[in-house]
């Protein structure tokens, strides 16, 4: 058969001609203009004037910014590894279980990530209420009395992570169970005919075979917690924003309450460059320890 | 035949042109009264349409308050989808007219509908302009009052002759009434003491009794002479929490639950919340008897923050507005002044002065009592960063109220206070 070279080569540029346009036009296009926008000393609507790299500079001494750039990191320590150790361990607990018991299971865990944030953050929101929360018993014979949780500066980040994790990992243990279903039984057969324990077959089976879905998992979770923004813009209502403050949610109060379009779009940059720096690093170094 | 067809012809042209003529205007109007006084503002647009029926409709649509109203009039004004007509914050004109989100309305325009300076009270008409041109028309004044359980203060020995409260001016003589208080409940005075909306109010209004400067004329946010002031109103705040009289860290609904529920004998908030204290009364909830005055004089003289909904029209890019149209929406913004003595029900003050003069409004209560409040109104400082959902109330989440509750004092609130908005403005 002769194939019409020029022929395959026009239709699949014709099949992928959708995406590429609607890459183009939704990220490419914007991001060039993000980039454009960083430059100038726009307002939130329409165009400024070319202010080369000033931005930049005030962006290096602005108070605010690094204190955005602390809280993101430590919120990304506060979540990332956590998510995915309590998503790994809980994946292996279910993978124990059989038939509708797995499911039930799977399901109560899943429950929480389909579930809009707004829902999520009026749930923990109550339930930490100082007056009447549910929370509040422990809380109070822990600590002595009652403690306003999401108003102690100290306390913010790691309640808002908590409640990151208990909302989000559900989709981890969905990714980790594939992960596990995917190793051949036959080798833990191996493993058990050996006498391994089960802390080896965790170190030397488990633990290497599911390793290509715990980079994925990191790196997911890492992108994601770079952006973080709905939970701690809603729950810092009527609380201290500044000290709270994470990178999107400054973007966010920089175009939106303070009209600095331009300068907003720095930040943004900023932050771009700083989750594509991490990502690839952080997946190119777990891809390397997995190939050794 | 054809003679029939003529005559049907030349009939509809005319039908059609007297229709032209007596075109009804359609205005739309964006609001963000949601509460209590939306339903008021509600009832005073179907009274409109109905007094101008076939000749002016207005269309209303309620947005959310705060920060997302104004970023979405700018967007809206931007691309020429905003409305006709809009409430507006006169605090955030400074921001409106710096992103030109504001169209000017002239004098004459005003002229012609009978409004002008002299049918407003001078500071709250000035609010309304930037560099002397006026963007934003003024409906009425709000601010902060003291509301009080009657039965408590009498209980207490602090309730006059003429059923008012007596003896609270004077920061001290505050604090010594708070304390016989205490004896007949636990918690004298309620208000929000988390986040920014009262602490800003209150600060403010202590801050303009020692005619303290928040934003001075070259741009210095509190000048030196200001910051023992500053921090004198802080202080002041900050002993009614530490002395145990007023709630620590408390949202704003926990605030008006602990006066209405009886707990607290007196609370600081704004005038809208009169219609929640008058519905409950009618229904025979509160259990006791409520009044309001104008907040106390703590300091050297009365002054009060203050700010007013006003009416704007959106600088439309590239959608002109007709004549008539505009025509329409002036006939708006002045039949809503004139006849604003409904949105007194609402707990606020009309900013029309022939409204204010009136004895209708001279002699309904509670606004009567708190009247003089137009006078005596500081409004916002004027500045981009400064007005509702702005900068200067994320600073005082971030300082006023932490210095409010004990976590910094209140010299430390001020001085980061004063860098973090200089730091923003230049």
């Amino acid at each position: 058969m002769i194939r019409n070279y020029r022929r395959e080569v026009a239709v699949a540029y014709l099949l992928i001609l959708p995406f590429v346009l609607t890459y183009g036009i939704l990220f490419l296009w914007p991001t060039i203009q993000m980039v454009y926008l960083s430059f100038t000393d726009a307002p939130l609507i329409g165009p400024g004037s070319w202010i080369g790299l000033e931005n930049y500079y005030e962006m290096f001494d602005d108070r605010r910014f690094w204190t955005a750039v602390r809280n993101t990191a430590y919120f990304v320590a506060l979540t990332v590894i956590p998510n995915t150790l309590i998503g790994l361990a809980i994946a292996m607990m279910v993978s124990r279980l059989k038939g509708w018991q797995q499911s039930l299971i799977l399901a109560m865990f899943f429950l929480p990530y389909i579930l809009p944030v707004s829902v999520v953050y009026r749930l923990w929101n109550w339930m930490f209420n100082i007056q009447f929360g549910i929370l509040q018993y422990p809380i109070s014979a822990i600590a002595g009395e009652n403690i306003n949780v999401f108003r102690t500066q100290w306390l913010f980040t790691p309640a808002v992570a908590l409640v990151t994790i208990w909302w989000t990992c559900g989709f981890n243990i969905l990714l980790f169970l594939a992960g596990l279903r995917s190793i051949s039984p036959d080798i833990y057969e191996a493993a058990s005919l050996d006498n391994a324990n089960r802390w080896t077959i965790f170190r030397r089976i488990t633990w290497p075979l599911i390793w290509p879905v715990t980079a994925l998992v990191l790196t997911i979770q890492l992108i994601l917690q770079l952006k973080i923004f709905d939970q701690v813009y809603l729950f810092v209502q009527g609380g201290r924003p500044d000290p709270s403050m994470v990178m999107v949610q400054y973007i966010y109060s920089l175009a939106f309450q303070k009209n600095q379009g331009g300068y907003g779009a720095t930040v943004a940059v900023a932050l771009f460059v700083i989750v594509i720096v991490f990502s690839v690093l952080q997946f190119q170094l777990l891809r390397a320890r997995g190939e050794k | 035949m054809q003679k029939f067809i003529k005559i049907a012809l030349l009939s509809t042209v005319a039908a059609l042109s007297i229709g032209a003529a007596q075109a009804q205007e359609n205005v739309v109007w964006w609001d963000f009264l949601s509460g209590g006084d939306g339903v008021r503002m509600k009832a005073l647009i179907e009274q409109f349409n109905t007094e101008h029926e076939g000749e002016i409709t207005i269309q209303p649509t309620t947005l959310e308050w705060g920060t997302p109203f104004y970023t979405k009039v700018q967007t809206s004004a931007a691309i020429g989808e905003g409305p006709d007509v809009m409430t507006y914050h006169l605090s955030r004109v400074p921001l409106g007219v710096e992103s030109g989100a504001l169209a000017e309305i002239s004098t004459e325009d005003l002229a012609g509908v009978g409004l002008s300076a002299d049918t407003f009270a001078a500071a709250n008409w000035e609010a309304g302009q930037s560099d002397g041109k006026q963007y934003a028309v003024p409906f009425d004044i709000h601010s902060i009052i003291l509301y009080y359980n009657k039965d408590k203060l009498a209980e207490a020995g602090l309730l006059g002759e003429d059923g008012k409260p007596t003896g609270l001016d004077g920061a001290e003589n505050f604090m010594a009434a708070l304390e016989k208080l205490k004896a007949v409940s636990d918690t004298p005075l309620s208000l929000q003491t988390s986040g920014d909306g009262t602490p800003w109010r209150v600060f403010y209004s202590l801050l303009g009794q020692q005619d303290g400067v928040f934003l001075g004329e070259d741009g210095t946010f509190f000048p030196d002479e200001t910051i023992p002031k500053a921090v004198k109103a802080v202080e002041t705040m900050a002993s009614w929490v530490e002395g145990g009289y007023a709630p620590a860290l408390t949202e704003y609904e926990n605030s008006v639950a602990l006066f209405t529920s009886g707990e607290s004998a007196l609370h600081m908030n704004g005038v809208w919340e009169v219609p929640t204290m008058t519905d409950l009364a009618a229904k025979g909830e509160l259990g006791f008897e409520w009044g309001a005055i104008a907040i106390p004089t703590f300091f050297d003289h009365p002054a009060t923050w203050a700010d007013s909904h006003g009416f704007a029209i959106p600088n439309n890019v590239g959608k002109e507005m007709t004549p008539e149209k505009k025509a329409a929406v002036l006939e708006v913004i002045s039949w809503f002044n004139e006849n604003s003595l409904a949105w007194a029900d609402a707990g606020h003050i009309p900013a029309y002065s022939p409204t204010r003069e009136s004895e209708e409004f001279k002699t309904k209560e509670p606004n009567a009592t708190y009247s003089i409040l137009a006078d005596t109104a500081v409004f916002d400082p004027k500045s981009p960063l400064a007005g509702v959902a702005s900068p200067v109330y994320d600073a005082v989440a971030n300082y006023i109220s932490p210095a409010m509750n004990g976590e910094m004092t209140a010299q430390e609130a001020i001085d980061e206070m004063k860098a973090d908005l200089q730091d923003q403005a230049d």
